[in-house]
């Protein structure tokens, strides 16, 4: 066969029998192999039993969406085949453990059985080592070199005496199963293998963006999809001489971070869709006391618990409006993994900038899944410090003084002429209480006011054509991968398309998105959640008419899936 | 000697409260106290929540913060442990202590929190009106509890002791020398310290005469470092005043500056590093 440029695998089974491990793995090899890789995974709310799935695409070139039809579907299990057969594209091939699933006749001829429980077995005494196995029949039909996945399994068992070889056997005896579909997908080797390429999620993206923007105060309470952050700065973040402390649950994580940052640390919390719930009444708090915070919310299916491991983009309301009253925020969607990192990098640059509550919404599929990127240029992060007390006259001082830019000074503890009192009760410029209707009207329009420059300058993501004439796809966040691939092919028939991705939702840059879709016949906004929220918010803060597209499935949209809104009408 | 007075410590602002209203005791205590402690009022942030006794940030002279309903306490632990320098005082009354805000009174306790916790206790909510609070007692006739109070009251001096505060007093508003002594030793305690301070609603719960006949002191001979004494004396009732219990233990503070000792020094880019995917790259430890 001749090779690809690109292969979607797909691994199911029960949690806890290594399907997301071996699709972790897997992924880590290709990317030191010099392939771009996509990941998406779905696994159960419980820690062990339940269905899980790991799909990984893999390529020599830039991708950007983790595919649709699946060409190598490997099943752990019956339920396996059963929730995953659908996904199967129409020349795929299935690998499947021999003892446990039982496949139907129409597709027993693309069908391999793998003894994956019995190789296990023999080799390791029990049935730890099944994945491997399944790892290595994946290794061989998609002739892919070994070697890297041996020398993470040695670094993963390092302290493990036999458990490495034991899995390194399995991983080979694996790839000797299903030996007449060797090299059924062989895929093009990359050409060029560019020297900064990392491997990293859009949590670790985040964790490390807000490194690089000099946090020093993170407290957190674990949640799914976010709680890697927490976790991942509980380690790296003392290295820093920052500190990461697990609160009792979200409204002292918000709270505790709104006291560090009036302290004067730069401060964040992350959390998911329950979370930023709890933490609504503080969000209010600290826009009405200007003070500067980053929280992230890992979206996930909601309301309610909800579908706390699956993915959604239903929260876009909640960040925009969240919080009685009419509290002040600013909201950015980071639209790659990639973007993790530099939209973080903006969350603290605003939120001291204009000394705000900013909110980065990523979501379950964003947050979780690997992503083959570049390397941030450190070098070319830039800094905003907030504006302080520091040279103010102590009889000159007020805490909240109408300035030009409504941006007041804020005095930092420590700082002798800066003593004032944050308070969410509405104060004049001093920050005593004060409920004048002059006062209270002021009051809101200087904190509201001050982001208005934000909304004709946020930097914005776009793909494809500027001012399209046929179709212009407006999205926000995770869906921004998919609607570039997308993009591209619809471009590539002949089409004028283009893609608008405002990134900041809050202000929202209404007139530059109007001008990118002021030639367009078709205006379409795929979204994840129930109620088109983000087709909501353009119709309410532009005139134009668009088409809204939304899913609440749990799932990503893939690229075929955004193509088919398109290319349906092109064929009709 | 104490440079700075009591009335250094004032602010603009004139306390808002009732006549005769307990907290003014209160108030005057803690300038008085801070004066004795000379603090510096640009290294002291004073935190507090919603409700009268919540309004103090504002008449001080100090740095401030007047948070939420019952969110005195993890702001408060924000400040400290994003600047341990500073002199942290928690304040705020019953409602937002041991009601909205009880979820964080435990963890700060067992945290040891180095903060100063202090509750203007009237066992009512003043600034709504009246209503009964969960210190008030069984049978107590209030607007939301017309028919007597159907609940029996929290014991704030057993939990904090329970849950590991490692300075607990009890003090009474009118009883100011008592209570500034109480607030100095209290601040200048390494750890979580928290004083009930009885503190009496003059307009809707007007418990001053009777409480001033219920004081007693603390009984000399009670040793304050035996936790199981300290527990059966919060247990016990009544209106014993002094330090109950007091413990030396490891701040939060030092077990996190333990922490940042411990760790290894390192940068944004030596953790980019880690995610390195390069073909042959040294291979890092699997995230």
């Amino acid at each position: 066969m001749s090779a690809r440029h690109s292969v979607v695998v797909r691994l199911a089974g029960e949690s806890g029998e290594g399907v997301i491990s071996s699709g972790d793995l897997l992924t880590q090899a290709a990317a030191r192999g010099g392939y771009s890789t996509q990941t998406f995974r779905t696994f159960p709310a419980e820690i062990k039993g339940g269905p899980c799935m790991y799909q990984f695409r893999l390529s020599d070139e830039p991708i950007w969406s983790h595919g649709k039809d699946v060409d190598l579907l490997v099943c752990f299990n019956q339920e396996a085949w059963d929730l995953n057969w659908d996904s199967l594209g129409a020349e795929g091939s299935i690998l499947y453990d021999v003892t446990e699933v039982t496949i139907p006749d129409e597709y027993l001829d693309r069908a391999r059985p793998v003894r994956m429980e019995e190789l296990a077995k023999e080799i390791g005494g029990s049935l730890r080592a099944k994945n491997m196995v399944a790892v290595g029949a994946v290794t061989g039909v998609i002739s892919f070199d070994t070697t890297p996945i041996e020398e993470l399994v040695l670094r993963r068992y390092a302290h493990k005496e036999g458990v490495a070889d034991a899995n390194i056997a399995a991983l080979h005896a694996g790839a000797d199963e299903a030996a007449d579909l060797k090299g059924r997908y062989p895929l093009v080797p990359p050409v060029e293998v560019e020297d900064d390429r990392m491997l990293i999620s859009g949590n670790q993206a985040i964790a490390v963006g807000a490194v690089a923007a000099g946090v020093n105060y993170f407290a957190g309470y674990p949640i799914t999809p976010a709680s890697d952050i927490l976790e991942w700065l509980s380690v790296r973040l003392p290295q820093t001489g920052g500190l990461t402390i697990q609160c009792e649950d979200e409204i002292a994580s918000l709270a505790s971070v709104i006291g560090a940052s009036y302290a004067g640390a730069k401060a964040m919390t992350a959390t998911s869709g329950p979370g930023l719930s709890l933490m609504g009444e503080l969000i209010g708090y600290a826009g009405t006391a200007e003070i500067p915070v980053v929280i992230v919310d890992a979206q996930r299916g909601g309301p309610s618990t909800g579908l706390p491991t699956k993915t959604e983009q239903s929260d876009l309301n909640q960040a925009l409006y969240g919080s009685h009253g009419e509290a002040p925020r600013v909201v950015i969607a980071p639209v790659s993994v990639e973007d993790c990192f530099y939209a973080t990098v903006e969350a603290f640059n605003y939120a001291e900038q204009y000394q705000v509550p900013v909110l980065l919404l990523t979501d379950q599929g964003l947050a979780t899944r690997l992503e083959v990127i570049h390397r941030p240029d450190t070098d070319a992060v830039e800094l905003v410090q907030r504006k302080t007390s520091a040279g103010i006259a102590r009889e000159d001082y007020k805490r909240y003084e109408y300035t030009p830019d409504s941006i007041s000074p804020m005095g930092i503890p420590g700082e002798p002429n800066g003593m004032y009192v944050a308070t969410g009760i509405e104060h004049n410029e001093y920050g005593h209480p004060g409920y004048t209707p002059e006062i209270h009207t002021g009051m809101q329009d200087k904190r509201l006011g001050k982001l208005e420059p934000i909304r004709g300058t946020s930097r914005v993501a776009t793909h494809g054509e500027d001012q399209p004439e046929d179709v212009a796809f407006i999205g926000f966040g995770s869906t921004f991968g998919p609607v570039r691939e997308a993009v591209d092919r619809l471009v590539e028939q002949g089409l004028s398309v283009g893609a608008f991705y405002p990134r900041v939702l809050g202000p929202f840059p209404a007139d530059r998105l109007e001008a990118f879709v002021a030639r367009a016949a078709r205006v379409i906004v795929p979204e994840v959640n129930y109620t088109g929220q983000l087709a909501r918010l353009i119709r309410a803060e532009t005139g134009i008419e668009l088409e809204s597209v939304a899913k609440c499935d749990g799932l990503p949209f893939t690229a075929e899936a955004i193509f088919d809104l398109v290319a349906q009408e092109v064929t009709a | 000697m104490s440079t700075r007075k009591p009335n250094d410590y004032k602010s603009e602002l004139k306390p808002i409260w009732c006549p005769g209203c307990g907290d003014f005791g209160v108030l005057a205590s803690l300038y008085r106290s801070m004066a004795d402690m000379d603090l510096d009022p640009s290294q002291t942030v004073i935190v507090s929540g919603i409700g009268c006794s919540s309004r103090l940030p504002h008449f001080a002279s100090t740095y401030g913060v007047h948070t939420l309903h019952g969110r005195p306490l993890p702001v408060a632990m924000g400040v400290k442990l994003a600047n341990p320098d500073l002199t942290v005082i928690a304040v705020g009354g019953d409602g937002d202590g041991f009601a909205i805000g009880l979820g964080h009174f435990p963890h700060a306790a067992r945290r040891n929190v180095d903060i100063t916790y202090l509750v203007m206790d009237n066992e009512i909510y003043g600034l709504t009106k009246g209503q009964a609070s969960p210190t008030s007692l069984f049978e107590h006739k209030a607007p939301s509890t017309p028919f007597g109070n159907p609940e029996d009251p929290l014991n704030p001096l057993a939990l904090a002791i329970a849950a590991g505060a490692s300075f607990v007093a009890r003090a009474a508003s009118f009883n100011t020398k008592a209570l500034t002594e109480l607030i100095t030793q209290a601040v200048e305690h390494k750890g979580f310290s928290y004083i009930d301070a009885m503190s009496p609603c003059t307009t809707f719960n007007n418990t001053q005469d009777s409480w001033k006949e219920m004081v007693t002191d603390v009984a000399p001979e009670h040793d304050v470092t035996d936790r199981g004494q300290a527990f059966d004396l919060a247990l016990r009732g009544g209106f014993a005043l002094g330090i109950l219990y007091r413990q030396e233990r490891t701040t939060q503070t030092q077990r996190y500056r333990a922490i940042l000792d411990k760790a290894k020094p390192s940068d944004v880019d030596t953790m980019l590093d880690g995610f390195n995917a390069r073909k042959g790259a040294a291979i890092g430890k699997p995230s």
